[in-house]
């Protein structure tokens, strides 16, 4: 059932407060990762007939009726919901122990199965301004969360966030008011063959702009980032890793480009805006990530720069980009989810996220700092684990698109990752140890598992990854290659 | 007709102006989050006039009423983020919320 | 015609002075007016429901809403605004002015439109049976806000004058 990756969130989000009442810790635990299983299941289960079928729509009878209930399940979507239950699962196994700081489990745990259900239709709707709605389910969910300790950096960082989100929100929607305008339907399809049969080349341009601005905020392409590096890291561990693993990556660039790909078309004249973006993005924050103190804002920095990989690999739009773009996506927020979660530990370890006062921490916590190595050096790229493949098969698809000048920066971006990586791992886990951190023990047991867990994942991923690839991301691909034949018969 | 359009399209910017113009240099928190809902009152405007152009004013109804029901969510949760950081700062100044630096 | 272009004007205006006011009660009190003369456009526009939606709920609900914080926020010294700012004010709006009805002019015959295509259903089967998804967001969206508010307003056990 494709809809139960909407309504089990949803029904045990209104659920959760009820029961948080009477369990405070044992039930909402249980349910919540019970829940979040099942989906995971869920997606793994639908891998076949998906590729036995092509797109799976889904329509549903309420009481005998024909409502509108409409999902489209192709790959795409499929290896978006993959994506993000697995890391929400393993976020949510490690939220069991780290919510011990914060207290009233039940209501953090109801607004971030608020905030999956929110992101899961998004991938699945068919709809633009479908896509809008849970966009904004999300982000909701995702304002409260970053301030969910109620701490004075917090509240800060989530109003800044606001502000800047709900100004993208209204340009998305003005840009889809004005779709809606010149075509006079909403749905993917419709509107794709109205575009092309309208071939409106000025007022797309202006359209795809307001896009942009929307959704480039959402991903914290340059210059809209400036929200990130404040939000990020003020949100408590979990939080940061779900902003930073799959919020800014399924609101921003899956919406982005599935826009652009199924409906308006890339056309090469937004390929080179999207790798310009993609780039500056890239070297910008790798260069303001060098200077960190703060762990969080580090990694959030190179949250920023890896969404830039990620974008540049999208926008070519050959099938190696396209690949490299998705792999990149799913290598990202396991790592990404995987540090930020690390940083959680080392807080609660800890009690500081400076750089400057962690130190010698491998001799104390070896299955911490085990866990940061593997998914510090998946990002950067050293082989053999699954950022690497990822990271070669961007450059490889810039060179073969005769992308010289961008092929060169990625490569000296991905230096400057490995760098301040390297950097990171040195101050804090290895090296001499610092003298107030003589007494620390180890994380507690959940939180340590999905840790442990999701450097598993990357591990395997990128030993194992032609397998891998071929079940998940080559049809991914597919789809998004096939909306660009669909749409550049007309090239705009 | 399309002229039509265009008369409410220009009202709308105006109010998106007036909006972002406010965001921009206002201090007070709770300015600012009149200016965010003048910038809806301009989108939903958009929303129901180009569904009124295009004949489709039932549909363009839906989303507009979807919209404000968000808009709604949205207020309640800045009003709610308002009230506690006045609750730590005591005072509604925006340029005290510069500890953090992007 | 006359009667739209009029309603528009005010809309403009008292969102204007919804800026421009110093006194908070006031600004909202001002920005519950210009959404009184927005639901009469929806409602001249052929759009009752969405006229309706728009008085009841912003003019209402989110007034009572802005009125409920600055009551809960008020000091004796208010944020003084810069005056600077509210007196370049008009000269930006009018460049804008122009600006807009340049390119707006300029866009007229520009942007393609597919014909439009009669409805013949009623609202309520539209929102029913076309837009259904949108309910279930919607019962997401408020979900997310009552669990935001209840999150953003639970008792946390802490000192209230700890220094963070």
């Amino acid at each position: 059932m494709v809809f139960s990756f909407i309504v089990i969130p949803l029904l045990v989000a209104a659920f959760l407060p009820l029961i948080g009442k009477f369990s405070k810790k044992l039930i909402p635990d249980v349910l919540t990762n019970a829940a979040l299983a099942y989906l995971v299941f869920n997606a793994v289960m639908l891998v076949k007939p998906l590729l036995a079928q092509g797109t799976i729509l889904q329509n549903v009878n309420w009481f005998g009726e024909q409502v509108n209930l409409a999902v489209a399940l192709d790959s795409f979507s499929l290896f978006m919901l993959f994506t993000i239950s697995l890391v929400s699962l393993c976020i949510t196994i490690f939220s069991v122990d780290y919510l011990e700081h914060y207290g009233h489990k039940a209501n953090f745990y109801a607004l971030l199965l608020v905030m999956i259900a929110g992101m899961n239709g998004l991938v699945l709707v068919p709809d633009l301004f479908s896509v809008y709605l849970f966009l904004e389910v999300a982000a909701v969910a995702s304002y409260a969360l970053v301030a969910f300790g109620l701490g004075y950096d917090e509240l800060e960082a989530s109003f800044k966030y606001l502000m800047l989100s709900v100004v993208a929100s209204a340009f998305a929607l003005l840009s889809i008011t004005i779709i809606f305008g010149m075509t006079g339907s909403l749905s993917f399809q419709a509107v794709a063959q109205g575009l092309q049969d309208l071939q409106a080349r000025y007022v797309i341009g202006v359209c795809i702009a307001f896009f942009i601005m929307g959704f480039g905020l959402k991903a914290a392409l340059v210059p809209f980032h400036a929200w990130l590096p404040d939000a990020h890291p003020s949100a408590p561990a979990p939080i940061s890793a779900m902003l930073s693993g799959l919020l800014i990556k399924v609101s921003g660039v899956y919406a982005l480009f599935r826009i652009v790909y199924s409906v308006v078309g890339m056309t090469p004249v937004l390929t080179q805006v999207f790798l310009a973006l993609g780039t500056v993005s890239m070297v910008v924050a790798a260069l303001l990530a060098l200077g960190q103190k703060d762990l969080k804002r580090m990694l959030a920095y190179s949250s920023i720069s890896q969404v830039g990989y990620i974008v540049v690999g999208l926008a070519l739009g050959t099938p190696l980009g396209l690949l490299g773009g998705l792999f990149h996506l799913f290598n990202h927020a396991v790592a990404k989810g995987l540090l930020f979660l690390n940083s959680g530990s080392v807080q609660h370890i800890t009690g500081t996220r400076n750089l400057e006062e962690l130190g010698g921490l491998d001799k104390r916590v070896p299955v911490t700092a085990g866990t940061n190595l593997v998914g510090a050096l998946s990002i950067a790229g050293v082989p053999p684990l699954a950022g690497f493949w990822s990271k070669l098969i961007i450059i490889m698809a810039l060179i073969q698109a005769k992308e010289f000048g961008y092929a060169l920066v990625a490569i000296l971006a991905s230096i400057l990752t490995l760098w301040y990586y390297l950097l990171m791992q040195r101050k804090a886990f290895f090296g001499p140890l610092n003298e107030n951190l003589k007494q620390v023990k180890e994380a507690p047991f959940w939180m340590s598992a999905a840790c442990v867990i999701l450097a598993l994942i990357a591990i395997l991923v990128g030993v194992f990854f032609t397998p891998f690839v071929k079940t998940w991301i080559s049809p991914a691909a597919d789809v998004l290659a096939r909306g660009i034949q669909h749409v550049l018969t007309w090239g705009i | 007709m399309s002229n039509l359009w265009f008369l409410y399209l220009f009202f709308s910017a105006l109010l998106i102006f007036i909006g972002l113009y406010c965001l921009l240099t206002m201090r007070n928190l709770i300015r600012l989050f009149i200016a965010v809902e003048i910038i809806s009152k301009g989108v939903s405007l958009a929303i129901v006039a180009t569904g009124a152009v295009k004949n489709s004013v039932l549909l363009a109804q839906s989303l507009a009423i979807t919209y404000i029901v968000v808009e709604v969510s949205l207020v309640a949760t800045a009003l709610a983020l308002i009230i506690n950081i006045y609750k730590k700062n005591k005072s509604l100044d925006v340029r005290l919320l510069s500890k953090l630096k992007g | 015609m006359v009667i739209q272009i009029v309603l528009l004007c005010g809309l403009v205006l008292f969102s204007g002075l919804a800026i421009l006011l110093r006194d908070l009660i006031k600004a909202a009190l001002s920005l519950a007016v210009a959404s009184l003369f927005l639901g009469l456009i929806f409602f001249r526009l052929g759009a009752p429901y969405a006229g309706v939606f728009e008085i009841s709920v912003v003019a209402g609900l989110i007034t009572v809403l802005f009125a409920l914080t600055i009551a809960l926020t008020k000091k004796e010294d208010e944020v003084q605004e810069n005056r600077l700012v509210k007196i370049i004010f008009p000269l930006f709006f009018i460049l804008f002015l122009i600006i807009d009805g340049l390119v707006m002019k300029s866009l007229l015959t520009k942007v393609p439109a597919l014909p439009a295509t009669p409805e013949g259903e009623s609202f309520g089967l539209v929102l029913w049976k076309q837009r259904t998804f949108d309910l279930v967001a919607q019962i997401g969206v408020i979900f997310a806000g009552v669990l935001a508010v209840l999150a953003l307003f639970r008792k946390t056990g802490k000192d209230e004058d700890k220094d963070e």
